[in-house]
């Protein structure tokens, strides 16, 4: 156990610019999308007809609508929940795909895992330390967006602000877990994280282009975008929805701890593994 | 583990392994290595590069799984019950590689709470002045030899019952090899068990009381040290009384002449069976007869001709 919460302290502590640099980010895109409300709502009439005039596909990518653009959700769906997933997956994919992979990359996991800590303690103080940032992080971004709420004309409580970041944490985590697994499995962390962008990008774009095509709205419901709510009532978030979000990427990291338990330790220099079912054709 | 032969481990032993095998894919980096190495004794593990002295190391300590075989450090089962073998082991890798954004102090710091912090901060202030380290100073600015320090400091900050060491004074300058292994000694002297992988004779032996050579995967011998230097390889050089026959000693087993003056003086070295050497030298004209004991290094280097 002490040796889950020193790694989980250690792994804290090292992110620990990257968890001021995107809490303050997302904390001061906050800021300025609820200062910002007051003058979009007076420009509203003008506002809605430009919109109006927007092809719906450009707008699809933004998850607006004329109509919904000037209700509290609405506005804060389209300049600024709708891509939060998508720019803080960056943050997800990176520290995702080097939680482990990183330092033995690297060459450090070798003498790391020689201290009697144990590898399960080892893989869950990471996870957790990982987990404790992504809360941190989003936490000041709450911060951030519900600091001048009180000001603002916008109609939303602190308490509300906060319900669309349990789906962002969501969100972020399922990235973490998938890009965690895949660099397990994969021969290098390079690999994962770009398997893991794919899985975000092509996420992003076929869960905001679903309403155009049934085949693209089928296909939609396996990526975890078409997951991501942002209400303010807790009571309309789809607590279905969000479970088995979280249950998936509880089922990913399992599986990545599951591996990490089995496989060899690799050193620095010795490269990548193989994959499993590669062929090379001289060998065949 | 596919052979696990050995049930039961030897009370005897600090480090016994049975049968270790271990494959990446087509290359078979172990092929069935047997080790037993007492308690309180400093075993040298010599080997060239790739011949699986880091596999060996690593299978021991969990790192990776092998194939087959088993083994046991402190009489654990190192798969069973890793974190116990880890508590009481010190373990240098032989490529380290640390936290550049961390001091010297920061990373032993790091690795002493990884410790549960069993470590004495004194004790690793004092090994830091012994080895001329200064703890300050951050890693990115450390030499490789500093950063060996580190992992030297590490291995032994927790005062372990085994040592495990992967080319210790590699990057070291002479003097500071000199001192480490003063250290490793020492530590042997209060009951530490050292098994140490190198390709520097030299050091395995001025160090190790006994010595395993392995070479593609295979233990090809286990020797104590003095034995070794003595039994295995043994030179003469002999100046005759008059012209003779060379081929009366060459034709003999394990007999290679070095070099030849004449037909009256030659240089030459056995690894074969010194009393026939001596019985044919017996029956020559012997005027001067002067031999020499190789270093383990020439010995090892007769395992990979």
């Amino acid at each position: 156990m002490k040796g889950l919460l020193t790694t989980l302290r250690y792994t804290f502590m090292n992110l620990r610019g990257q968890i001021l640099g995107w809490g303050l980010g997302v904390g001061l895109y906050g800021i300025m999308i609820v200062q910002m409300f007051e003058t979009m709502a007076a420009q509203q009439g003008q506002l809605q007809k430009m919109i109006a005039n927007y092809p719906k596909e450009f707008l699809a990518f933004f998850g607006g609508d004329a109509n919904s653009i000037m209700t509290p959700s609405g506005y804060l769906h389209m300049y600024a929940f709708s891509m939060l997933p998508i720019i803080i997956s960056i943050f997800s994919i990176l520290v995702g795909s080097g939680m482990i992979v990183s330092d033995e990359e690297r060459g450090r996991l070798d003498l790391i895992i020689a201290h009697p800590v144990g590898r399960s303690a080892f893989f869950f103080g990471r996870f957790l330390g990982v987990v404790a940032a992504i809360l941190t992080m989003l936490l000041i971004g709450w911060i951030g967006f519900s600091l001048l709420l009180g000001k603002s004309s916008l109609g939303v409580n602190v308490g509300q602000m906060l319900v669309p970041f349990i789906s962002l944490f969501v969100q972020i985590l399922f990235y973490v877990a998938i890009t965690l697994l895949l660099s397990v499995l994969l021969p290098s962390r390079t690999l994962a994280a770009v398997v893991g962008g794919v899985i975000v990008v092509s996420s992003y774009m076929i869960s905001s282009l679903a309403f155009m095509d049934d085949i693209l709205m089928t296909i939609s419901k396996i990526m975890p975008y078409h997951y991501f709510q942002t209400v303010l009532e807790v009571n309309d978030l789809n607590l279905t929805w969000l479970f088995s979000l979280l249950g998936i990427s509880i089922l990913m990291v399992i599986l990545a701890w599951l591996r990490f338990l089995r496989r060899d330790i690799r050193l620095s220099g010795e490269g990548s593994w193989k994959l499993r079912f590669s062929i090379n054709p001289k060998r065949a | 583990m596919k052979t696990n032969k050995m049930t039961k481990p030897n009370p005897d032993l600090a480090i016994q392994a049975q049968g270790l095998t271990k494959s990446y894919g087509k290359i078979q980096a172990l092929e069935g290595i047997d080790l037993e190495v007492k308690y309180g004794e400093i075993f040298g593990f010599l080997g060239p590069n790739g011949a699986g002295k880091t596999t060996t190391i690593r299978c021991l300590l969990d790192m990776i799984r092998p194939d087959g075989g088993i083994a046991y450090l402190l009489g654990i089962n190192p798969q069973e019950n890793p974190v116990k073998v880890q508590t009481m082991t010190g373990y240098l890798p032989g490529e380290m590689q640390f936290y550049d954004n961390l001091t010297a102090e920061g990373q032993l710091r790091f690795f002493s709470d990884m410790r549960n912090g069993r470590s004495d901060w004194s004790y690793v202030c004092n090994l830091a002045d012994q080895l001329d380290l200064d703890l300050k100073q951050p890693i990115k600015n450390l030499s490789k030899g500093n950063k060996q320090k580190i992992g030297v400091i590490q291995a032994l900050m927790h005062k372990p019952d085994l040592l495990l060491l992967d080319e210790p004074t590699s990057g070291l300058d002479p003097l500071m090899q000199q001192k480490v292994l003063v250290l490793l000694r020492e530590f042997n002297r209060q009951g530490t068990t050292i098994f140490f992988s190198s390709h520097v004779m030299s050091e395995v032996e001025n160090v190790a009381q006994r010595v395993a050579i392995i070479r593609a995967g295979k233990i090809i011998e286990i020797a104590e040290t003095e034995s070794l230097t003595h039994r295995t390889l043994n030179r003469f050089i002999v100046r005759f009384k008059q012209k003779i026959d060379i081929s009366q000693i060459s034709r003999l087993e394990g007999v290679s002449i070095l070099s030849q003056n004449g037909s009256d003086q030659i240089k030459f070295q056995t690894t074969g069976d010194i009393q026939k050497v001596i019985q044919t030298l017996g029956t020559l004209p012997v005027q001067d007869l002067e031999t020499e004991h190789p270093s383990l290094e020439e010995i090892f280097l007769t395992y990979y001709q």
